[in-house]
């Protein structure tokens, strides 16, 4: 075994013809299903964007006239505001929660395995239950009201209230989510070499030094996973929202795709509840393009 | 070598099945014997007792049409729309469907009128309330089965409690005693305001009791944004800016149990049913009243019909199933077991004597099922949070009402 230079990296063998034949045979069932399940749906989607489909009706072709609709719908300003606003809060949060766990949990010590299943649990748990548990949580007289009551501040229900309505559902998303993104971190970590962070111990660095400078930098991709992750699930929040406040009070937290369901299966609007999902995934894609620009540009 | 060439045997077998499993599996088994399935709704709330009557129901009509099966599945009310709408896009609907006045209008594209399957006595047998309320462009959508009313429902312990010796007809009334139940540390009524409970139980009876209506006549425009419209939310936020009802509903549906109004501290309401009321006040000391009056006296009251999809296997076994269900005999049957009124005018009072149903009966043929209009829920949708907005005092109400009828008219076209 010859160690390689530093800086440099063995190049990987091109496979044999037969070798990717192969490879693609296994690939194959799950591609197969993807189409089918995901992507064959996606652009039926998308498609029925430009129709005036509704449920049991026929699809007439309209053109651009459901995003047009949309563009002069103040609903669809509104769940979009509100959609952002929570992701924008959500996001950063939820990232650093994460990162908090996974550098709290990192250490070996009698009973870290426990405090690590723990923390996923949220992960696991049903988001209709933890709604309706949360909702009694953030009630009027619930833990959380008598909790800021004591506190001194206002002990309103925070779910009654039209600005603190997002912030107590992000409270919750970020609870549920934390774990998934700990996990991520968590293993990425493992994965940076002892001797680096010796090396900077050796250098006389501090511990926020150490994390600062040698941790996070080792952690780029990993962090860049799982803000991809959590801005995608942030943007498509529902269960929560549809269990605890119903989008209301006034609209407050009424999101792009509580619009989507409305239109399409309230209001059986399907043409018009697609061209909402258009817009969202249009939405997706752009903030997930800067987010690679920021944080993935690396690699 | 041996072991790839093994894993893609493995792989091609795998993808070869796959396909076979995707390809193949249609049922090829057939019957020349009718069937019928419908879809119902627990309207009796104990699934035994209701169970049931189906089964006794579907015994009989065999005993007429010996060729015909049939099979009701019971689901539970909630999300009952998207499951039937799924259904119904996916070609796995029922033939007969379980509706109310309130989603006609966007089925009417997938429902085979019943006027054909009826015969002229049982169609001209419906009050005219009922017969207008499931009729859309001069066809019956379907064939109601059972009638209800919503009319005024008071405490009488709370009222005995407070020491008033009226019960209120009109909205002065309300707003007169209102102080004297607050002082006492009771509501004179509630009004849920949240979001996701239907207008037709809570803005919708005040807004036509001032004399107003949803839609314009011609249905091209709504027509809340009136006089009327800001007259009955005006009332409405009387009652909330002085503490008369109980605030967090604006905002917030907690179970009923967990309310002023199950914990008796409520006077009177008009969007409750009386058999959840009975429940929390007792048979007793519920006291039933004609519905408030500002310009003249109207509450809801839904229609449940029999609706028969146009995707029906056999047409004709669905026409004789509906006709035989909501046969004036048989519906009447149903209405009794479930404590609902009939939609007929040949089977008189069902109630009469009795304290609190029989009393309510009195107001079924001057019901109204709110607006039959394709965009009538899509219109509750843009108004129910500017009535949220306008409680919260977050915009006033002419704006909140304004606001609605533009977004509103926008979705009319």
């Amino acid at each position: 075994m010859v160690a390689l230079p530093a800086g440099r990296t063995r190049r990987p063998r091109r496979p044999s013809a037969r070798e990717a034949g192969t490879a693609l045979l296994f690939v194959l069932p799950f591609l197969l299903l993807f189409i089918v399940f995901r992507f064959g749906p996606a652009i039926a989607g998308a498609v029925l964007g430009f129709t005036d489909y509704t449920i049991g009706g026929e699809a007439g072709f309209v053109g651009l006239d459901n995003f047009r609709r949309l563009v002069e719908d103040s609903t669809f300003w509104s769940a979009l505001r509100v959609t952002v606003i929570f992701t924008a809060i959500s996001v950063p949060l939820s990232m650093i929660a994460s990162l908090a766990m996974a550098v709290l949990t990192r250490r070996m010590f009698r009973g870290v395995k426990l405090f690590r299943s723990i923390f996923f649990l949220p992960v696991v748990t049903s988001l209709v239950l933890a709604g309706v548990v949360f909702t009694w949580v953030f009630s009027e007289g619930g833990p959380w009201s008598q909790a800021m009551g004591a506190l001194g501040l206002p002990a309103g229900s925070w779910l009654a209230d039209s600005v603190l309505v997002v912030p107590a559902l992000v409270l919750v998303s970020v609870w549920s989510r934390f774990g998934y993104g700990m996990l991520i971190l968590l293993a990425r970590m493992q994965d940076i070499p002892a001797e680096l962070e010796e090396a900077a111990l050796t250098d006389g660095a501090s511990a926020w030094q150490r994390f600062r400078y040698v941790t996070l930098p080792q952690l780029r991709p990993a962090l860049f996973f799982v803000a991809i992750i959590e801005t995608t699930v942030s943007f498509q929040v529902f269960d929560t929202i549809y269990v605890m406040t119903g989008g209301g009070p006034v609209r407050s937290s009424y999101t792009l795709v509580y619009m989507l369901y409305d239109q399409g299966f309230k209001y059986f609007d399907l043409g018009y509840a697609s061209a909402v999902g258009v817009a969202l995934f249009v939405l997706t894609i752009i903030v997930a393009l800067i987010q690679r620009l920021t944080l993935g540009r690396e690699k | 070598m041996r072991v790839r060439k093994s894993l893609s045997a493995v792989a091609v077998a795998l993808v070869a099945a796959l396909a076979a499993g995707g390809c193949g599996g249609s049922d090829s088994g057939g019957s020349d014997k009718k069937s019928v399935t419908m879809w119902i709704y627990p309207v009796i709330a104990d699934e035994a007792k209701h169970r049931a009557y189906w089964d006794e129901t579907i015994t009989a009509f065999k005993a007429k049409h010996p060729d015909t099966e049939v099979k009701v599945e019971i689901f539970p009310w909630a999300n009952r729309d998207q499951a039937l709408a799924t259904a119904i896009a996916g070609n796995k609907g029922p033939d007969v469907v379980y509706l109310i006045p309130d989603q006609l209008p966007k089925y009417a594209r997938n429902i085979e009128p019943v006027d054909a399957y009826l015969d002229d006595a049982a169609k001209s047998d419906y009050h005219e309330n009922v017969a207008k309320a499931v009729t859309i462009d001069g066809k019956m959508m379907g064939a109601p089965v059972l009638t209800s009313s919503q009319p005024l429902t008071c405490n009488k312990k709370v009222f005995e409690a407070v020491g008033q010796q009226t019960y209120p007809s009109t909205w002065n009334d309300v707003l007169a005693m209102a102080p004297a139940f607050k002082a006492k540390g009771y509501d004179i009524t509630s009004y849920p305001g949240d979001i996701k409970n239907t207008l037709n139980l809570t803005f919708y009876p005040l807004l036509w009791q001032a004399g107003g209506d949803v839609f314009a006549p011609d249905g091209k425009s709504t027509a809340f944004n009136s006089d009327a419209g800001r007259k009955a939310l005006g009332f409405v936020k009387q009652l909330v800016d002085g503490g008369y009802t109980e605030k967090s509903l604006i905002t917030t549906q907690p179970p009923v149990e967990q309310t002023r109004l199950a914990q008796n501290k409520v006077g009177c309401v008009w969007h409750a049913p009386t058999s959840e009321l009975e429940q929390f006040w007792g048979k007793d000391n519920i006291k039933v009243l004609p519905p408030l009056t500002e310009t003249k006296s109207v509450a809801y009251g839904t229609i449940g019909t029999l609706s028969m999809l146009k995707g029906a296997q056999d047409k004709k076994a669905a026409g004789e199933w509906i006709a035989f269900v909501s046969g004036a005999d048989q519906a009447k049957k149903y209405d009794l077991a479930s404590n609902y009124f009939s939609a007929k005018k040949s089977a008189g009072a069902l109630y009469s004597g009795q304290p609190v149903v029989g009393e309510i009966e009195k107001f079924v043929s001057t019901t109204t099922p709110g607006p039959l209009h394709e965009k009538a829920r899509d219109v509750q949708g843009v108004l129910a949070p500017e009535i949220q907005a306008a409680l919260l005092g977050k915009k006033s109400v002419d704006q909140a009402l304004s606001d609605a009828a533009k977004a509103a008219d926008q979705l009319l076209g």
